[in-house]
């Protein structure tokens, strides 16, 4: 066997860290919050609100998933999961103590800091709220920082609202409303029944000096986007966090492009001033 | 002055490649001629015009295991894919050596894919010039020539009495120690190839023909099978799953297509591209635009063989053509 | 053939377009390379001179018909192809109603490949046994009304061989495969929304595009159209690394026609075999 005369190990990027499931909670009827801690205390995972990572349930394979927990609190990955394919379907079947891996956290972030001082909107549909909770979280602990909070979470029906246990703490602090909707309601739901960009709509909040932060499914993004430009927001005061098929989440597999930009690289989080920008419909 | 291996010089050469490396070189395998490890000299195929598949799977299998646990207790251990076979491919054409060397971009781009850059350190190219392009190549149309020798560690080019040969890398000339090659006055000849593609300018056009029907026109015919991004040496994309063999898990990598109906359907429902001829604009936008937007050159190294091997006969020059007719009447 | 067969071609597609009963015209053009067919798509009338006919249109154009579901399409067709029809509307997957068949007596078409062309017809001409479209609107030459008996002397060679020699003819088949589907995207039969192949629950086949995976799919793809198949072996022609998948269609379409005197695609209405249960059918293999 010849051998190189310079040879260098090259880190494959493609192994995760090894991690170990330590909570698994239901959130809905098909979603979890999963809180994973990683095994060895050498494997760094700095992140941030709006970053991705990649969860492996070893037999089957892995699947991007946006981070729902806050790095400074430093209470392990958490992320919530849907179940809708057979990576989701295996890692719910997973009890606390199971082996997994972590690799990441990729993709870009919500610019908290440059959001200090203005009134924020979030809005999130479904499980398109889970990237959405550490901006809260985030927020509200350093609240002083910030204006008027809007949150409006709505989902399919009122079993399918994520996170419903925190609702509370999240309406506690000043200056911070909770709103929230569901296509179709139970007998125990008084609230809305209304889709979300009919309440935001309603509710009209000013764009004067906010942000609007969206995150849901890509026909909600596009109607909450159409409601945002008759109140008056700006495509730069519009942010939201795409989804993509992704394979890598290293801007190499090609699958989550949207015209010459990568979800997974360029984005997830992209300004509507960035998206009109798009040659390509996400 | 040039430099010549006679041609049994050249097949002692390969002769002691062989001992000590994985020799690679077109070799008939059916009625097909393609890259394959041979034993022997005598199957290595010379004369050819192109192998009917490119060898980027020497560099991008069909199949590659990225690692594979092993778990003991309640513990897994993750081993990364070590590859140490030193490997030579032989015949390798200019045109398929550029796209290896395009897909640096994407693949050695920071973090590295440690096994393309494996694959890439553990292999030395050998190319043969073409003394005679085929009908359906166009490698001078997108930036490159019969005898571009930029890509490859070794360029041999036929002459009467064997091969001129070129050392153009370090790995190379390692490669060509103790190779007795004589001097010779003999000039080379600069086999042209069909120019005819009107490649330039073509970034800027897609971008203005990039909502036209032409697209959805075009899919009609496509069937969407994965024949050209399979046959195609700058094809790229990939598919990661699982593998479960007794006991043993490994997680792989494939070959995948943007052709495929699933490749852009995200768990949920959601596709961006659920319609025919935005997946067909795809592959052209990826080779057209947004690799050069990216890395530069047009990732379309002019090989022909989707042109060949297209069922329906999508002829990317033919597109080139028709879109640039249409670019200038978008004006 | 050729000039004749265009125009009325052309003809046809012309008043077709120009009087509204058809949206699409899908036929032949010649290709990219000058000197064979490919699909050609019309929608408008002025258009109809690029349709051409010759003994190049090999491509089964029925295939197409499932991307212009509750369109009024017509569509060139083979005999081999016109099968294609019955097959798909006896699984309702198109509308008669909504189809112009343009139906052209084939004389057979002849082994090709991108720029270059011979004057030896296909494989597929030699046991060809429907010269005449089963199925038409608008015929385009002379019906042939007789046709020799169908014949499986590739089948019958292949089944001189041991099992274990067998075995390895496909084991080297399948080494070659690349996946690429091309197979299945240019059958009429395989229109499944989800392929097996490509299901992951449960994952029947697996990602892999190794030996064993893709054995396993050209094997079950043959089996999913037995009695099925109607034998215009555009897989075997679109195949880029030449597995000669005909030898599996065909075992098929013999045990099918052994045992049922059933051939796919040559009626409307005749119950396919495979998905009609008797109850005293006795076909005298499981004893």
């Amino acid at each position: 066997m010849v051998k190189e005369a310079t040879e260098k190990v090259i880190p494959n990027p493609f192994v995760p860290y090894p991690a170990t499931l330590t909570s698994s909670v239901d959130l809905t009827t098909d979603v979890k919050l999963f809180t994973l801690e990683l095994d060895r205390p050498e494997d760094e995972f700095d992140y941030k609100p709006g970053q991705f990572a990649f969860v492996s349930a070893f037999g089957v394979g892995e699947g991007p998933f946006g981070l729902a927990s806050v790095a400074y609190r430093k209470e392990g990955l958490q992320f919530a999961v849907r179940r809708v394919g057979t990576v989701t379907n295996a890692l719910h079947q997973l009890e606390p103590g199971a082996k997994t891996g972590v690799r990441g956290p990729f993709g870009n972030f919500f610019p908290l800091d440059d959001y200090k001082g203005k009134n924020i909107i979030i809005i999130g549909g479904g499980i398109g709220f889970a990237p959405l909770r550490p901006v809260i979280t985030t927020i509200l602990d350093n609240r002083e920082d910030y204006g008027e909070v809007l949150i409006l979470n709505g989902a399919r029906s009122p079993s399918d609202l994520c996170f419903a246990s925190e609702f509370d703490d999240w309406a506690k602090p000043p200056r911070t409303k909770v709103e929230l909707t569901v296509d179709a309601g139970d007998d125990n739901w008084n609230g809305r029944v209304a889709l979300i960009p009919d309440v935001l709509a309603e509710l009209g909040p000013s764009p004067k000096d906010a942000i609007a932060i969206i995150c849901g499914p890509p026909i909600m993004i596009k109607f909450t986007l159409t409601r945002l430009k008759n109140l008056g927001f700006g495509d730069e005061q519009i942010v939201t966090t795409l989804e993509g098929k992704m394979k890598c989440g290293l801007g190499k597999c090609f699958r989550c492009n949207v015209g010459e930009k990568y979800v997974c690289r360029d984005g997830p989080v992209f300004t509507f001033a960035e998206i009109s920008q798009f040659i390509e419909q996400f | 002055m040039t430099k010549i291996l006679g041609k049994t010089g050249l097949e002692s050469w390969l002769h002691n490649i062989m001992q000590e490396r994985a020799l690679v070189a077109p070799k008939h395998v059916g009625d097909l001629i393609l890259f394959d490890p041979v034993q022997s000299v005598d199957e290595v195929v010379f004369d050819y015009e192109n192998t009917n598949l490119s060898p980027k799977e020497f560099f991008f299998p069909r199949t590659d295991t990225l690692f594979t646990t092993k778990s003991q207790d309640n513990d897994v251990e993750l081993i990364p894919t070590i590859i140490d076979q030193e490997t030579v491919i032989f015949g390798i054409r200019p045109c398929d050596a550029r796209g290896i060397a395009m897909l640096d971009g994407p693949y050695l781009d920071d973090p590295a894919d440690s096994l393309w850059a494996q694959h890439r350190n553990k292999t030395t190219m050998i190319g043969l010039s073409c003394t005679k392009p085929a009908p359906q190549c166009f490698c001078t149309s997108v930036g490159s020539a019969p005898n571009d020798s930029s890509s490859v560690d070794i360029m041999l080019t036929e002459v009467d009495d064997g091969y001129a040969v070129e050392a153009v890398t370090e790995k190379g000339e390692r490669l060509l120690q103790g190779v007795e090659l004589k001097e010779s006055d003999v000039t080379l000849s600069a086999p042209s190839c069909d120019t005819s593609v009107p490649a330039e300018g073509i970034v800027e056009t897609v971008k203005k023909v990039f909502d036209s029907p032409y697209w959805s026109r075009l899919a009609d015919r496509c069937i969407h099978c994965n024949v050209c991004a399979y046959v195609c040496p700058t094809c790229y994309c990939f598919d990661i799953r699982d593998r479960t063999d007794k006991g043993k898990i490994e997680r792989i990598r494939t070959w995948e297509s943007c052709q495929s109906k699933g490749f852009t359907r995200i768990a949920g429902g959601h596709d961006p591209r659920a319609d025919k001829g935005s997946r067909l604009r795809q592959r052209f936008c990826h080779k057209l635009l947004y690799f050069p937007q990216q890395f530069g050159p047009l990732s379309c190294v002019g090989c022909g063989r989707c042109v060949v091997s297209c069922p329906v006969n999508i002829d990317i020059r033919e597109i080139i053509s028709d879109l640039q007719e249409l670019g200038a009447k978008v004006g | 053939m050729g000039e004749d067969f265009t125009q009325q071609i052309r003809d046809k597609a012309k008043e077709l377009l120009e009087n509204g009963a058809v949206e699409c015209v899908i036929g032949y053009e010649t290709g990219s390379d000058g000197v064979s067919a490919r699909p050609a798509f019309i929608y408008d009338a002025a258009e109809v001179d690029r349709l051409a006919f010759d003994n190049t249109c090999t491509h089964n154009l029925v295939k197409y018909l499932l991307d212009k579901k509750g369109k009024s399409t017509a569509v060139v067709v083979k005999g081999c192809d016109s099968r294609a029809l019955n097959l798909l509307l006896s699984e309702r997957q198109i509308q008669r109603d909504k189809v112009y068949v343009i139906g052209v007596v084939c004389p057979g078409v002849v082994e090709w490949g991108w720029n270059k062309r011979s004057e030896q017809l296909q494989k597929r001409c030699n046991w060809c046994r429907q010269h005449t479209p089963v199925v038409s609107d608008f015929a385009v030459g002379e019906p042939i009304t007789e046709e020799p008996p169908a014949e499986f002397a590739d089948v019958a060679e292949m089944a001189t061989k041991t099992a274990e020699d067998r075995a390895t003819f496909w084991r080297d088949q399948a080494e070659r495969c690349i996946r690429c589907y091309a197979c299945r995207q240019a059958c009429p039969g395989c229109y499944c929304i989800d392929c097996f192949v490509e299901l992951l629950d449960p994952e029947w086949v697996g990602i892999r595009i190794a030996p064993d995976e893709n054995w396993m799919w050209n094997t079950i793809r043959a089996y999913h159209l037995g009695g099925r198949c109607i034998s215009c072996n555009e897989c075997e022609r679109v195949c880029p690394v030449n597995i000669p998948l005909s030898l599996l269609n065909r075992k098929l379409e013999q045990e099918v026609l052994d045992l049922f005197d059933y051939k796919a695609g040559m009626s409307e209405d005749a119950p396919a075999p495979l998905i009609t249960f008797k109850k005293d059918e006795n076909l005298g293999i499981a004893e």
